[in-house]
């Protein structure tokens, strides 16, 4: 077997055992309509596919994880980029970073409300806001990261500086920008579901808030393994993304 | 005037734990085309006086002459081959790295190209140009160091013991092509290594270096045996005792 076969056997069989182990769990342990077997759960997903409400929420919250994403990791690259250049410039920032990457985005929601309102604006703010320090912390560290005879070596070639910046430092610090960007992403999602659930008209945390509200419970599940199996998969992705960029030459990312 | 000249070279760190005089009044002349060995035991200065030379570290007293004309930061007249090989660049092919000097001076990529795979045939990597880094043996990473630094044409190459780190073997033969590439191109080489027979084997000329601290030049012994050396010849034994020797006094001082 292959490595590619064994691995998706490996996920195969994991799924699966969890399936089964909250199964049995359902049927001889709690055994309690508060907790459903997954059965009735995947009939519940199947309907809520079937009347296309489930993807509404789906991408009602992925909408808002790449836009705030995207905006963050846009603002904290080059910011992180210079913290780790430029001394200065780090002097300067860095009490920033170290006293915002403490105030979780959770802590910053209703601020948001109070300045975005609960429309787009507010989510992705702090979908941006959570996914900003990450990223900075992450490109700065991989700056400092890179190996003095990499810089020498090209100013030995006769590189000024400029150019051992954009063809030394920055593709050396690549693969320190995806990881932070990964780390970024697993913020994302919680942060997301916390700002739906306080304040939001539709996504994954509004169908969770809901069915507390309603007691469908089986909807409960349904969003919670919605939001594992999207998590999973964008990481995946991520993981991808870094072998393609950096995986030839770091086989540990 | 010398083709390089350090001229009463010194260097003092100062840190935490105060200052440390690495180097003290070194002097040395390079002729134009010449090999020259530095050895000397491990911690005796040898790569703070490279680095000086390079252009890395400025001389806390001293000047150093290129040419006639004083060293004031690294440039592409002074190409450097690292003991490690943390110089390479991961990202690029072992090609790319060796036209990475090329690059900088925007050479268009089919002349880049030409000349990077002269020189990986130069260094007996034919055919390995799309290759990564990591893809290749420690051997065969000097190999590409010494190749990028030779692509860039510069003035003088400096070493700082680039096989220190290879087995026996591998080491002996990247010897031996360095040997046959200095003696086709005659480049001027300040080589640094802690290997006698090393230095015997490469040099027209081996300085053996004073430990520190204040570690300097104690005595220059010129090899003038034909290339390719051969090392079990007794001519080769005696220059390999009168510098071990040296050498010997500075590893065992109080014999
Ligand atoms: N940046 C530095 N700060 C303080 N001391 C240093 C520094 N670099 C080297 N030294 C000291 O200078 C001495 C010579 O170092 P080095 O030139 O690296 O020796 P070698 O290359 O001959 O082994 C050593 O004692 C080392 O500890
Ligand atoms: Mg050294």
């Amino acid at each position: 077997m292959n490595s590619r076969a064994a691995t998706v056997a490996g996920y195969l069989i994991g799924f699966a055992l969890l399936f089964a182990i909250w199964h049995l769990a359902s049927v001889f342990i709690v055994r309690s309509v508060l907790f459903p077997s997954p059965f009735p759960v995947f009939e519940r997903g199947w309907v809520l596919i079937a009347d296309g409400l489930l993807q509404e929420s789906v991408w009602a919250s992925m909408r808002r994880i790449i836009q705030g994403f995207l905006l963050g990791s846009a603002i904290g690259i080059p910011i992180g980029l210079a913290i780790g250049s430029f001394r200065p410039v780090r002097l300067l920032l860095e009490p920033w970073t170290e006293f915002f990457r403490f105030i979780p985005a959770v802590a910053m929601i209703t601020v948001a409300v109070i300045w975005f309102g609960i429309g787009e604006e507010s989510k992705i703010f702090l979908i941006a806001y959570t996914t900003v320090f990450v990223v900075v912390i992450a490109t700065a560290a991989g700056v400092g990261a890179v190996g003095k005879d990499k810089i020498r070596a090209a100013q030995c070639l006769g590189a000024n500086k400029f150019q051992v910046f954009a063809l030394v430092a920055l593709p050396a610090t690549v693969p320190y920008i995806l990881t932070g960007m990964r780390l970024a992403m697993a913020n994302a999602f919680v942060t997301i579901v916390a700002a739906e659930l306080v304040a939001s008209n539709d996504g994954l945390g509004k169908m969770l808030w809901d069915a507390r509200l309603f007691m469908q419970v089986e909807d409960i599940f349904v969003a919670l393994i919605s939001l594992g199996l999207l998590g999973f998969a964008t990481d995946r992705v991520f993981r991808l993304l870094i072998r393609a960029f950096a995986g030839r030459f770091n086989p540990t990312m | 005037m010398g083709f390089v000249e350090l001229d009463g070279v010194g260097m003092t760190f100062r840190g935490r734990t105060g200052a440390y005089e690495a180097v003290r009044d070194f002097n040395l002349e390079l002729a134009e085309g010449e090999f020259f060995c530095l050895l000397g035991t491990s911690g005796c200065g040898k790569t703070t006086v490279m680095n000086m030379l390079a252009g890395f570290d400025r001389p806390t007293s001293g000047e150093i002459r290129l040419e006639g004309r004083p060293v004031r930061g690294p440039g592409a007249d002074r190409g450097v081959v690292f003991q490690g090989h943390d110089s390479l660049y991961d990202w690029l092919t072992a090609r790319d790295n060796i036209a990475f000097g090329l690059r900088l001076r925007s050479m268009g990529r089919g002349e880049r190209r030409a000349i990077a795979d002269r020189f990986l045939n130069m260094v007996g990597l034919t055919g390995q140009g799309a290759k990564h880094p990591s893809e290749l043996s420690g051997g065969m990473k000097q190999r590409i160091q010494i190749a990028r630094a030779l692509a860039n044409d510069p003035r003088m190459l400096l070493m700082d013991e680039p096989f220190g780190a290879l087995d026996a073997m591998t080491r002996a033969v990247l010897q031996g092509e360095l040997s046959r590439i200095w003696s086709e191109n005659r480049k001027t080489v300040l080589f640094i290594t802690h290997d006698i027979e090393e230095a015997c084997a490469l040099a027209t000329r081996v300085g053996v270096m004073k430990r520190g601290p204040g570690g300097t030049l104690k005595a220059v012994v010129p090899i003038d045996l034909p290339f390719p050396r051969e090392r079990t010849s007794d001519a080769f034994m005696a220059c390999f005792r009168q510098v071990h020797a040296l050498i010997h006094e500075e590893i065992h001082p109080h014999e």
